[in-house]
């Protein structure tokens, strides 16, 4: 037995709730069907009125949870700090949005609010009375593009392991560590307007690590060149598995972010064997959540088989 | 490239239908949702046009209806406090009398809206959601 147990953000069948094949509950009877106990919810998603939710809605969600026997486990909010064209947020709006998700979380029954690292280091230290009071954990996600050594992380790790121990922690996404693009990528790419002979030529380039200049200066389209850009200037700074051991301790939770899978053993984009068996060796105890992510690109594939397959290969590189 | 198959949800299934006021015709309506995962401020939204049949609709003769409120086009920069939930749609307005012929009628949506949440190195990601679809109006 491992201390890692697989969850679901629910966040993994966004096709079937905005194309209104599934609501709310039955996405949760949907997780529960499927074998999952611990649920993530993204608010801005599937709340009703956020992000002014009605107590009713908050009790109601609390409710459904426990008619399908799910376990809240990670209530995920944003900083939206471009709302206003004019200016980004101020502090006491952040601070504001902040202590409403922990209030709204704490009433739908959810021990930890996931935010994103613009919160800031000086509000998210602001937020250590609020965690304690409510009961509530807080953590950033470090999502792609961000990576350990990006700076402001620096400030957040030592926070975290500082002051704000045990209640401030990080959700590493691992998006953060993926190598190259999925299928859907290069599936989308090929409807927008590139050749298949050209796109296979630019992967290869970035597999080689190539410079980006290779393909500027290069024969190809401007859609082409637009796509080798995107793809280099997102998966060549790829996290290392030897970063871990320096903030596993600030691991509350973790997204295990994937895009396409079409078999149970292995994704050439995302290393899951060795992330896995990494932070098995750090002693990680905790939840893993399945996020599928492929909906972005395409909304024919169907997300209960990707959540399959996703279940599949992590549960045998869990229980190796 | 992220986001854009939610596009697929810009223009709702809906039928168009005239609007009447007692049995005056005043116009006609159409719906559309925000083509995303999730919900947007309406002032995220930076630009939204509207085609019928080829034809551009001037933004005075369109209402943006959400949340039981009534918008102009030119306000949706200012509601930074009014939230479009992702599976709610917006009712698009458009005010002429007569309304519009029964039959087919192609309606296209331009929409340029800022993604609040994306600037991890400075930029905002802005998207631009530019679609056409064929409706039928009753």
């Amino acid at each position: 037995m491992s201390d890692i147990k697989l969850g679901i953000s629910l966040y993994s069948f966004s096709t079937e709730f905005i194309h209104e094949k599934l609501d709310f509950e039955g996405i949760c009877k949907k997780a529960h069907d499927m074998g999952y106990q611990g649920v993530e919810i993204v608010a801005a998603q599937m709340v009703p009125e956020y992000p002014y939710p009605s107590d009713a809605w908050l009790a109601e969600c609390k409710a459904i949870l426990a008619k399908y026997e799910l376990e809240p486990v990670c209530w995920s909010a944003y900083i939206d700090m471009g709302i206003r064209g004019d200016r980004d947020l101020t502090e006491d709006e952040i601070i504001q949005f902040t202590v409403n998700d922990l209030i709204y979380a704490k009433k739908a029954g959810f021990p930890m609010v996931r935010t994103q690292h613009a919160i800031s280091p000086k509000i998210f230290r602001q937020m250590i009375p609020y965690c304690k009071q409510l009961g509530v954990k807080l953590t950033i996600e470090m999502h792609h593009p961000h990576h350990p050594e990006v700076p402001v992380w620096k400030e957040y790790f030592e926070i975290m392991k500082g002051e704000g121990k045990g209640w401030l922690g990080f959700v590493p996404d691992f998006s953060i560590f993926q190598t190259m693009p999925h299928k859907l990528y290069l599936d989308q790419a090929i409807s927008f307007g590139c050749r298949p002979e050209k796109l296979a030529e630019i992967v290869e380039l970035h597999r080689q690590k190539a410079d980006y200049s290779v393909v500027a200066n290069g024969d190809f389209n401007d859609i082409e060149k637009h796509t080798a850009e995107e793809m280099f200037g997102k998966f060549s700074a790829p996290a290392k598995m030897e970063q871990w051991k320096d903030m596993i301790d600030c691991a509350f939770y973790m997204h295990g972010k994937f895009y396409y899978l079409d078999n149970d053993d292995h994704d050439p984009c995302i290393p899951f064997e060795e992330i896995v068996a990494e932070v098995k060796r750090l002693g990680y105890k905790g939840y893993i959540a399945s996020e599928y992510e492929g909906h972005h690109f395409d909304e024919t594939i169907d997300s209960e088989e990707q959540l399959r397959h996703f279940v599949a290969l992590m549960t045998k590189n869990i229980e190796k | 490239m992220d986001f854009q198959a939610y596009n697929k949800i810009l223009i709702c299934k809906d039928d168009i239908h005239n609007v009447l006021v007692d049995n005056v015709v005043i116009g006609y309506q159409f719906k559309i949702k925000y083509p995303s995962y999730r919900g947007a401020f309406l002032s995220c939204i930076e630009a939204l046009s509207f085609e019928v049949d080829g034809q551009p609709i001037p933004a005075s003769q369109v209402s943006f209806q959400l949340n039981g409120k009534d918008f102009l086009l030119s306000e949706l920069s200012e509601c930074f406090k009014e939230y479009w939930f992702v599976r709610d749609p917006a009712t698009i307005f458009v005010r002429v009398f007569g309304g519009i012929a029964p039959g087919e009628h192609k309606i296209r949506v331009n929409m340029t809206h800022r993604v609040p949440y994306t600037g991890y190195f400075g930029q905002y990601l802005t998207l631009v959601s530019d679609v056409t679809e064929t409706r039928m109006a009753q």
